[in-house]
C-alpha cells in the first residue's frame, strides 16, 4: 500500500506542473459530457423513456460512464500503456528485478491526474440525475453502488492486464487496446438496449455491463441481488485468472530471456 | 570577365525575438498584457561570396550561427537585415525555380519513406522535382554507384543501418542534380568509417558536377578533407574567411596540455593557461613545441597526470577573442 | 569564366504542368498504398474498434423508432441502420491529417525539410491520404458485408446515387482536409489551440450528420447547419447512397460541396502564404 502511496504521490508532483494539462482535460470532459447530454435530449424530445430507462437514471448511467472513464484514464490506461512499451522495448527487466510484486508494480506505476475531472464532472452528473429520479436514493443504493462502481473497476483493470499480458506473446498488441477503447464507448447506454448477442459479449467478453449499467442500477433501485451476487463473484474470478495469467506470463518471459 | 558568384551574402543578420518569460503568477499575468521580448542576435552583418564549384567549410561551435546562416540562404529562414543571393534568386522569396535547383540536407533528419525501399522514395522525389526519365535514371544510376549503394536500395529504409541511411538520403537529396548544395552536419552521428565515405563522396560529386558546396559542421576533419576555403563565425560574426591552410596554421597549430599536479604549482610560462585551479591547469602550446613543453613541464614539476590533446574549435576560438588579438589578424582575407 | 553545374532539364520543356501533377499524385498515392498494405492489421483493428460508435448511435435510434411505433424523423429502424452502416465507410473517408499534428511538424522540423523542396505541402497530405483511403475502402467491404448480414439494413439505391455518392466521399475528403488544415495553420500564430480544437470537433459532432441524421435535429440547428460545412462531409454522402432523396437534392449537394471545396482551397491558400511568411520570420 505504501509503494502505491509513494508512486501516487510522484505522478500527482509530475502532473502538478504542467497546469495547462489540467485546464484542456477540464475542457474534453465538459465537451464529452456536453455532447452526451445533448445526445439525451435529442432522445427525450422523442421519447420518455428508452428500453424502460427513464431520462434520470439514463443521466445517472452517462455519470457512472464518464466516471469509471477517469478512473480508467487516471490508473490503468497508463499503466497497461507502460507496460506495453516496456515490453516492446525490452524496458520490462526493470520491472522484475525490483524487490515488488511485479504485477503490483506495473499496475500502480503510473497516474494521470488530471484524468480525474472525468470523475468530477461524472460525479456531478450522477448527483444531478440521482436528484431527479422518482425513487429517492437511500443509503443501502447508495452502499450498493459504490461496491460495484469498485467491483465493475475491478473488473475493467483485469480485462485490460489480461489483454495487457497477451503483449509477452503477440508484441503489437495495441490494435487490440484500440479495439477495447472503441468498444467502451458502448456503456454509454445501458446494455440493455443492444441486441441479445452484442448484450453478451459486453458482459462476459470486455465487462462493461459490470462496470456502468450495473452499478447504475443499484442506484436507481433496479438492480436485483442476483446480479450483484454474479457481479462479485465474476469479479473475484477475473482476479484470480489474472493472476495466473499473470504469474504464467512472467515465468514465460523470464524463462525464455534467460 | 568576372562571373557573377553561385551564392553571395551581404551584411546578412538574423535577430530573433524571444519572448521574456519570468516564474510566478504575477509575471504571467503580466506577460498577457504587455508582451517583453528579447533581442537575440544570432547572425550579425556576415558577407561573402562563393563562386561556382567552391566547396566552402562553415566552422564554429554549436550556437555560433551556421545552421542560421544555411537556413537563409536555403530560403527557410527571413533575413532580419542585409540581402542574399543564390543563383540569381532571392532565396527568401522561394520560388520552385530556385528550390529545384538547390537542395538541403540536415543530418538526422529522414525525407525517405520509413517502411518503403529507398527506390520508391526516389521515385517520390522525382516527382517532386518532375524530372523527365532519362536525366532521373542517369543520375540515379550514377548516385546510387558513386555511393555505393547496390542491394540497399531495395530494403526498406527502417531496416538500415544509420550510416547507410545517410548514405541513401544523400542520394535521395541529389537525384535533381542541383547547383548549390547546403550540407548541414551531414556526418553528424556517423562513424569515423562511414565519415569519410560521405566525405569522398562530396568531393568526387563537386569534381564531376561543379555543384557548390556549403557545409557546417563542428568536425574539423569534415573540412579538413574537403575544403579549401572555411569560414569560421562565432556568436554570429565572421570571425575568418580563407583559405583551410592559413586557418590551420593559426588556429589548429596548438595542442592542448592538461596537466594535475601533485602540489599547487603556476603554469603561466609554459604556454597559454586557458582553465587553471591550484593543481590543474589546461594551457595551450604551439603544435611544434608540444613536445619540448610537455618535457619541461614533467622534468621541473611534480606532475601526477598528463594529457596531450588536439583542441576543441570552442576553446581554440574563445582564446583567440579573448586574447585580444588585433582585428586585422582576424579579419576576413577572402579570396 | 566558371561554369556552372546545371540542374536536371527543366521541366516545362519536357511535360506539361497538369501530366506533372498528375504524375505527382499517382506517385504520391501509389507510395501511400503500399506503406499502408504494411499495416494492414492494424488499420483492420482500428476499423472494427470504430465500428461501436455507429451501433450505438444505431440501437439507440432504432429503439426509439420501435417504440414510437415504426419510424422516427422518418427514419425506419432498417433506414437507420443502412444509414449507420454507410456511416462506417463516410467516417473512414472523413479522417485526414489531424490540426493536433501540426505543432510537431513544426517542432521537428519536418516542415523545414519540406519547405526546402519545390511542392506545396499539402500534395503530401492529399496525395497520402488519398492513397490510404483506397486501402481503407477495399478493406470495409468485408466489414460492410458483416454489418449487413447482422442488421438487415433497407439499401436499395438508384444509379444516380451510387454515381453521386462515389463523388460525394472524395468531395467530403477534399474539403474536411481543407478545413483540418485551416485549423491546424492557427499553430502557426499559438500552440494554445486545444480549445479550439475541441470546440471545432464538438460542433462538427453535432451538426454534421455523424451523431444523428439531419432531420432528427431540431429545426433551429438543421438551419445553422446549411450555413456550415459539415453537412457536406458527412450527412450527405451517407444520405445520397441510403436516401430518401431526389434527383435534385443530389446535385444541389454536389454543387454545395464544390463551393466549399473551392472556399477551402481559397482559405487554405490565403492562410499558407501568411503562415509561411511568418515561419520564416521567426524560425524557419
Amino acid at each position: 500500500m505504501r509503494l502505491t502511496w509513494q508512486f501516487l504521490r510522484v505522478g500527482v508532483m509530475n502532473e502538478l506542473q504542467y497546469r495547462a494539462n489540467f485546464f484542456i482535460q477540464l475542457l474534453q470532459s465538459l465537451v464529452a459530457i456536453a455532447t452526451g447530454l445533448i445526445v439525451l435530449a435529442l432522445v427525450f424530445d422523442n421519447t420518455s423513456d428508452l428500453s424502460g430507462w427513464t431520462r434520470p437514471q439514463l443521466l445517472i448511467v452517462m455519470g457512472v460512464f464518464t466516471v469509471m472513464g477517469g478512473i480508467i484514464g487516471f490508473v490503468i490506461e497508463p499503466n497497461m500503456g507502460r507496460l506495453m512499451s516496456d515490453i516492446q522495448l525490452g524496458t520490462f527487466d526493470y520491472v522484475l528485478t525490483k524487490p515488488a510484486d511485479s504485477q503490483l508494480l506495473t499496475s500502480i506505476r503510473e497516474f494521470r491526474l488530471w484524468r480525474l475531472t472525468d470523475v468530477v464532472v461524472g460525479g456531478v452528473v450522477i448527483v444531478w440525475g440521482a436528484g431527479q429520479l422518482d425513487r429517492p436514493v437511500g443509503w443501502l443504493e447508495g452502499v450498493g453502488f459504490s461496491l460495484l462502481l469498485v467491483v465493475g473497476g475491478v473488473m475493467i483493470y483485469c480485462f485490460w492486464l489480461l489483454l495487457t499480458t497477451g503483449a509477452f506473446w503477440f508484441v503489437r498488441m495495441e490494435m487490440m487496446q484500440e479495439l477495447f477503447t472503441g468498444l467502451y464507448r458502448a456503456g454509454q447506454y445501458p446494455v440493455g438496449i443492444y441486441p441479445g448477442w452484442l448484450r453478451v459479449m459486453l458482459t462476459f467478453l470486455v465487462p462493461i455491463a459490470f462496470a456502468v449499467t450495473v452499478p447504475s442500477e443499484a442506484l436507481t433501485g433496479r438492480l436485483t441481488v442476483g446480479l450483484a451476487v454474479l457481479a462479485v463473484v465474476f469479479a473475484a474470478f477475473l482476479l484470480v485468472l489474472t493472476r495466473l495469467f499473470w504469474r504464467f506470463a512472467v515465468a514465460h518471459y523470464s524463462g525464455a530471456s534467460a | 570577365m568576372v562571373s557573377v558568384p553561385a551564392v553571395q551574402a551581404l551584411t546578412l543578420s538574423k535577430i530573433f525575438e524571444v519572448p521574456e518569460r519570468e516564474q510566478g503568477l504575477v509575471a504571467s499575468i503580466k506577460s498577457l498584457i504587455r508582451r517583453r521580448t528579447r533581442q537575440v542576435p544570432a547572425v550579425v552583418d556576415v558577407s561573402f561570396d562563393i563562386s561556382a564549384g567552391e566547396i566552402v567549410g562553415f566552422l564554429g561551435p554549436n550556437g555560433a550561427g551556421k545552421t542560421t546562416t544555411l537556413k537563409m540562404l536555403s530560403g527557410l529562414l527571413h533575413p532580419t537585415a542585409g540581402t542574399a543571393q543564390v543563383l540569381g534568386f532571392e532565396p527568401h522569396r522561394r520560388q520552385p525555380e530556385y528550390l529545384r535547383q538547390i537542395t538541403l540536407v540536415m543530418g538526422n533528419r529522414n525525407q525517405l519513406q520509413w517502411d518503403l525501399p529507398a527506390l520508391d522514395s526516389f521515385e517520390l522525389t522525382r516527382a517532386i522535382y518532375r524530372l523527365p526519365a532519362e536525366p532521373y535514371l542517369e543520375q540515379r544510376d550514377e548516385l546510387i554507384d558513386l555511393l555505393d549503394l547496390g542491394g540497399l536500395v531495395n530494403k526498406p529504409v527502417r531496416n538500415l543501418s544509420l550510416g547507410e541511411r545517410m548514405k541513401v538520403e544523400i542520394a535521395n537529396s541529389l537525384l535533381h542534380r542541383p547547383a548549390v548544395l547546403f550540407l548541414d552536419e551531414p556526418t553528424l552521428g556517423l562513424d569515423v568509417t562511414m565519415q569519410r565515405r560521405i566525405r569522398q563522396f562530396i568531393a568526387d560529386y563537386n569534381r564531376r558536377h561543379n555543384a557548390t558546396v556549403m557545409l557546417t559542421s563542428h568536425y574539423m576533419a569534415d573540412v579538413e578533407a574537403l575544403c579549401k576555403r572555411v569560414i569560421v563565425i562565432h556568436h554570429g560574426r565572421i570571425l575568418f574567411d580563407g583559405q583551410l591552410s592559413e586557418l590551420s596554421r593559426r588556429f589548429s597549430a596548438t595542442k592542448k596540455l592538461v596537466v594535475t599536479l601533485a602540489r599547487p604549482g603556476d603554469l603561466s610560462s609554459y604556454g597559454d593557461v586557458i582553465d587553471a585551479s591550484p593543481t590543474r591547469a589546461t594551457l595551450l602550446v604551439g603544435r611544434a613545441e608540444a613536445a619540448q613543453v610537455t618535457g619541461r613541464i614533467l622534468a621541473e614539476l611534480p606532475v601526477d597526470d598528463l594529457t596531450v590533446e588536439d583542441p576543441p574549435i570552442e576553446d581554440v576560438i574563445e582564446l583567440a577573442f579573448a586574447s585580444g588579438q588585433p582585428d586585422s589578424v582576424l579579419a576576413p582575407t577572402g579570396e | 569564366m566558371t561554369s556552372q553545374a546545371t540542374a536536371v532539364a527543366s521541366p516545362s520543356a519536357a511535360e506539361g504542368r497538369l501530366r506533372s501533377y498528375l504524375r505527382l499524385y499517382g506517385t504520391l498515392i501509389r507510395v501511400s498504398i503500399m506503406e499502408q498494405f504494411q499495416y494492414r492489421a492494424a488499420n483492420y483493428f482500428y476499423m472494427i474498434g470504430m465500428v461501436t460508435e455507429p451501433i450505438i448511435y444505431l440501437v439507440v435510434w432504432s429503439t426509439i423508432a420501435r417504440e414510437q411505433g415504426g419510424t422516427l424523423g422518418g427514419y425506419t429502424p432498417e433506414l437507420f441502420a443502412a444509414y449507420y452502416i454507410v456511416w462506417t465507410l463516410v467516417r473512414n473517408m472523413n479522417i485526414v491529417f489531424t490540426p493536433f499534428g501540426w505543432e510537431e511538424r513544426i517542432r521537428e522540423g519536418t516542415l523545414s525539410a519540406q519547405l526546402a523542396r519545390p511542392l506545396h505541402p499539402i500534395h503530401y497530405d492529399l496525395g497520402f491520404f488519398a492513397g490510404w483511403k483506397v486501402v481503407v475502402i477495399v478493406m470495409w467491404i468485408p466489414i460492410a458485408a458483416a454489418l449487413f448480414w447482422l442488421f438487415q439494413p433497407e439499401l436499395h439505391p438508384r444509379p444516380t446515387q451510387i454515381a453521386v455518392f462515389a463523388v460525394a466521399i472524395w468531395g467530403a475528403y477534399l474539403i474536411r482536409s481543407f478545413l483540418l488544415w485551416i485549423l491546424g495553420m492557427v499553430t502557426f500564430w499559438t500552440t494554445r489551440v486545444s480549445a479550439l480544437f475541441e470546440a471545432f470537433f464538438a460542433a462538427e459532432l453535432l451538426l454534421s450528420g455523424r451523431l444523428v441524421p439531419m432531420t432528427l435535429l431540431p429545426e433551429w440547428a438543421q438551419t445553422l447547419a446549411n450555413f456550415l460545412p459539415f453537412q457536406w462531409t458527412f450527412g450527405f454522402p451517407i444520405t445520397a447512397l441510403v436516401g430518401p432523396i431526389t434527383d435534385e437534392e443530389l446535385f444541389v449537394g454536389l454543387a454545395a460541396q464544390a463551393g466549399w471545396i473551392v472556399f477551402g482551397a481559397v482559405a487554405t491558400w490565403l492562410i499558407w502564404r501568411r503562415a509561411v511568411r511568418l515561419y520564416t520570420a521567426v524560425s524557419g
